[in-house]
């Protein structure tokens, strides 16, 4: 996500308490590991993009083995 | 104007901590074990379909659980804690008091509007829960403790109800009273209820409805409370604040039997350091300490079980002078050939450390006194923040082969920043 200014190894603050938004910088459960992207509108639905063009966007069906966790509210960068 | 009483306890609750934490055991069935990987006490909803029953010993079902792909977890009790401290802090604001009844579970007071229904109130109350910490909770809404007892019971017996039920928009009470084993009606106690069995009062709204005054007579005090509070009338207040302890143990099971007197030392001074600093925390001085040891009680053949006490001319919260007064305490539990499973610190006549009575033939002084405790200040300040163990005291030794054993141990992804969750940033 260097794109949207996280990088390795930085400390993110995510905020569980609110209703993830389209636009916002989310932190989701795909399967069985942790994600940072961005949350989009996509074909009716929703689905996570990658702050670089080149990855692949990941539909989130309704159905599917996921859950959106929180909203990435700050980054603490790493020096 | 109504008061409305809530119970409120977490499903499944160490299981659910579990999955907080670790994502990838969302959906698979999972248990938590005891203290040494023991028995099992706690287990996912996934693990309970399963048919694995609680209080299981973990050895007799390795075989099964593994079979079952089951996910196998040792008692994280630090996690356990922080997450019950942030159930607690969130339950606090949705209630006027709260009286914290153990580790997933409390009371709460509110108003009840005039013939208002506080089932949305509950739903809401969940939602929050599950959406700031995510855990499952259970909620029953009633007008006092044994009848919101029975209403968190059967929210979660009836996945139709979503976890909430107010027994106030209830329609069949006496339906749902009856459904109420006699065995399970809260605080009734083995006695009482085997009386009311024998008396072929069978479930909660027999007892509802049993005349008084024989309740009385068999019972005394104790049943007619629990009628009353049956019947809607609050007899049992909420304790909203906890009483000050009178005693703070620390004990364990040994992962493999202790068989020399410097290793019981060893996990005496552990627990001791453990219990002081547990004192120190309720701001508390001990006035006598009792160590205790025995071998394995599955061995009754050769079983040995002994205890002894000292009592401090000073009552005292500094590690260095509790330890002085137990550790001599060990040779007189030792036996040699006695192959020992389990030890533990009592710290007894517990007084508050703001009074402290001094002893003609212990002189301190002032200055001495606070120069001591700002050391175990900086102490437990220490071990706060850099984990556990950062500032070790000598006498525990180094590397105990007889420690606890937790060797599926999820990582303090709440009390350590080194442990915290990792997400993939690509």
């Amino acid at each position: 996500m260097q794109g949207a200014g996280i990088g390795d190894g930085d400390l993110l603050v995510v905020d569980c308490g609110v209703e993830p938004r389209p636009g916002q910088v989310v932190v989701a459960r795909l399967g069985d590991g942790f994600t940072v992207k961005r949350l989009v509108r996509w074909r009716g639905g929703l689905a996570l993009a990658a702050a670089h063009p080149a990855y692949p966007l990941l539909p989130l069906p309704a159905d599917g083995d996921h859950q959106l966790l929180g909203v990435a509210r700050c980054v603490i960068r790493r020096c | 104007m109504v008061l409305a009483t809530v119970l409120i306890d977490g499903n499944n609750f160490y299981a659910s901590c579990e999955a907080v934490v670790d994502p990838a055991v969302i959906g698979r069935p999972l248990v938590v074990l005891s203290n040494n990987d023991g028995c099992i006490v706690s287990r996912s909803a996934e693990a309970r379909a399963l048919g694995i029953a609680m209080g299981t010993p973990y050895f007799k079902v390795r075989a099964q659980l593994e079979r079952h792909g089951v996910v196998v977890r040792s008692s994280n009790y630090a996690l356990y804690a922080d997450m019950s401290q942030r159930l607690m802090s969130t339950l606090e604001r949705w209630v006027e008091s709260l009286e914290i009844y153990s580790i997933d579970e409390a009371f709460g007071l509110l108003h009840r509007p005039a013939g208002g229904d506080l089932s949305d109130w509950g739903r809401a109350l969940r939602r929050q829960v599950l959406c700031h910490l995510g855990l499952p909770v259970a909620v029953g809404i009633a007008g006092t403790k044994v009848l919101a007892k029975i209403a968190n019971r059967a929210a979660k017996v009836d996945p139709a109800r979503g976890g909430v039920l107010d027994l106030a928009a209830v329609a069949d009470v006496e339906a749902l009273l009856e459904t109420i084993a006699i065995e399970d009606v809260w605080g009734i106690g083995r006695r009482l209820s085997r009386w009311c069995r024998l008396r072929g009062v069978a479930h909660a709204r027999a007892l509802r409805d049993m005349p008084a005054g024989e309740l009385r007579r068999q019972c005394g005090v104790v049943g007619l409370r629990l009628q009353q509070e049956l019947q809607g009338h609050a007899c049992l207040p909420l304790i909203s604040v906890a009483p000050a302890k009178q005693e703070t143990c620390v004990s364990r099971s040994f992962s493999e039997p202790v068989q020399s007197l410097a290793q019981l030392r060893e996990a005496i001074a552990t627990y001791l350091v453990r219990a002081a600093e547990k004192l120190r925390q309720q701001r508390q001085r001990a006035g006598a300490i009792t160590v205790f040891a025995r071998t394995s009680p599955f061995a009754p053949a050769s079983f040995y079980s002994a205890s002894a006490t000292v009592t401090l001319p000073l009552a005292s919260n500094d590690t260095a002078v509790l330890l002085a007064a137990a550790l001599p305490l060990a040779e007189r539990l030792f036996r040699p050939h006695r192959a020992l499973a389990k030890a533990g610190v009592l710290l007894q006549q517990l007084q508050p450390d703001d009074l402290l009575q001094h002893h003609l033939l212990v002189p301190t002084t002032p200055e001495q006194q606070r120069r001591r405790e700002r050391l175990m200040a900086v102490i437990d300040g220490l071990n706060r923040r850099y984990g556990r163990g950062a500032v070790q005291w000598a006498a525990c030794g180094l590397q105990p082969a007889w420690a606890m054993r937790r060797s599926r141990l999820s990582r303090a992804a709440t009390t350590c920043l080194a442990q915290i969750p990792r997400v993939l940033a690509r």
